[in-house]
């Protein structure tokens, strides 16, 4: 199955705390994605141990192949007893999709996991068996292209409980918002955004409970094409335009030069406007058959730092509001975070001797160091990155 | 008449858009939107000499302090030229 996974959550803690006690785990293996939510008891200090506990336990065993089986007795056995209450407790929900394209999917005590398939919620095969004396929901299933997947906290579910709704959202009125939601967009990352801040508001931004949600999302493999900087030796003009225009995935070009460049041997025109969205970001022009066009180091710039944040989140409406805006480094980062799974950089090596000029803000000769950077950040997201030089 | 400005990285930190928007409101003032097209172009290769602006094919180099300057210069007086 040739698909990309694209995963992302979030969480609220509850009231006056400083930690959450939902914990998601995030792992790759040699064949398959793994997504762990772990919901501990109380809050505060103790339920993030707990759940931390939990999530790395099931994390390592299952990376290592271990069963279900074994993996629940060491949790049962393992986890520190509350003084309180007398047991050691944590739910949790895990789910496996392979390479191949098979799904498990292994609950406890969580509210279950909603999964939208060809825009309806997909009710799942499970059988339950008792295991340590917990009763384990489990199932296995074959996933579909553009199948979602959403593993949450029950602080979703009893979002606005005894305040603005009597008993909370429930597991119906969730499913059938993120149904909504998530015809919105494809992207997990901003479908989490959504939901928590629809939990945010059902609590009137006082959470009554830690809340969690986990997104994975099984999306078409996608490709981006971006092509940046002159070739250090313009006589390997043609056989980089030909290798790009070549490459099966989207357009990007970032660069005035390397765009005039693509114009010459193409001939095609290249149309600038005099239009600035941002006061400090060049205007963007357009290219036939080029998806964007933009000005080089400045642009990837903003790119790079949006990306970034993006990276090492959480990410709020602020940073959804500022990656939809119409400047080309915004429009770089969202075809780049949201529209991507494979990043192919065309990068000339050519230095721009007006660029070394010593009365310039900074040093403009810094795109290789961009590239460096923007590999490491790309990368750091969950995609594939190849870098051709020339 | 074209008057062409470079928005390159270079010519951009060294103040294009303040020379765009400059142009723009003395195009404005003195009404001469009908003769003269303002427009952008990436990287001329002259970025040593940025701020580039081209008049139909003459080139320039300006910075935001004299744009007034070049403007009553060469592009009122190149129109004026032109209907002699």
């Amino acid at each position: 199955m040739n698909f990309s996974i694209d995963a992302a959550y979030k969480s609220l803690n509850k009231i006056k705390e400083e930690l959450c006690g939902d914990k998601v785990e995030l792992l790759k293996t040699v064949d398959s994605d793994i997504m762990i939510l772990a919901d501990g008891m109380g809050s505060g200090v103790k339920a993030n141990i707990l759940a931390t506990l939990t999530s790395k336990i099931l994390g390592t065993m299952f990376l290592n192949g271990a069963s279900i089986d074994d993996c629940i007795e060491t949790i049962a056995k393992t986890l520190p007893v509350c003084q309180v209450r007398q047991i050691a407790y944590s739910t949790f929900s895990i789910l496996q999709v392979s390479h191949d394209g098979q799904v498990y999917l292994a609950e406890f005590d969580n509210p279950s996991c909603i999964v939208i398939r060809k825009g309806k919620i997909f009710s799942l095969p499970f059988t339950e068996r008792v295991l340590e004396n917990k009763v384990i929901r489990e199932c296995r299933f074959q996933a579909e292209q553009n199948d979602c997947f959403i593993l949450m906290s029950d602080g979703v579910i009893h979002a606005g409980v005894g305040n603005l709704l009597n008993f909370g959202w429930s597991w119906q009125n969730v499913a059938e918002y993120a149904l909504s939601a998530a015809k919105e967009t494809l992207s997990a990352s901003r479908l989490a955004n959504t939901l928590i801040k629809a939990c945010d508001d059902l609590y009137m931004q006082l959470p009554g409970d830690d809340t969690t949600v986990a997104i994975l999302r099984i999306t078409q493999a996608r490709s981006i094409d971006l092509f940046t900087g002159p070739p250090y030796n313009p006589e390997d003009d043609t056989r980089l335009i030909h290798d790009f225009i070549h490459s099966q995935g989207k357009k990007i070009i970032c660069g005035g030069t390397s765009a005039n460049i693509a114009s010459r041997i193409l001939k095609r025109p290249l149309v600038t406007s005099l239009n600035y969205t941002d006061p400090s970001l060049p205007p963007i022009a357009k290219m036939e058959g080029i998806d964007l066009v933009t000005e080089g180091v400045l642009t990837l710039s903003r790119a790079l730092d949006l990306i970034k944040q993006y990276k090492d989140g959480p990410v709020d409406e602020q940073f959804f509001e500022e990656l939809d805006k119409d400047n080309g480094g915004s429009r770089v980062a969202k075809y780049i975070i949201e529209d991507c799974s494979i990043l192919c950089l065309f990068v000339g090596k050519a230095m721009n001797e007006a660029h070394q000029n010593p009365s310039l803000p900074f040093n403009l000769s810094i795109r290789l160091h961009l590239v460096d950077q923007l590999k490491e950040a790309v990368t750091a997201i969950g995609k594939e990155v190849h870098i051709q030089y020339y | 008449m074209v008057v062409t400005i470079c928005i390159g990285s270079s010519c951009h930190l060294k103040g294009s858009r303040e020379i765009v928007h400059t142009l723009e409101s003395l195009i404005k003032e003195y009404k001469i939107e009908e003769q003269v097209q303002l427009t952008g172009s990436f990287c001329m290769g002259e970025c040593v000499k940025g701020v580039c602006v081209k008049v139909d094919d003459k080139s320039y180099s300006l910075t935001p302090g004299n744009t007034k300057e070049f403007f009553m210069e060469e592009v009122l007086g190149g129109l004026k030229d032109e209907c002699h």
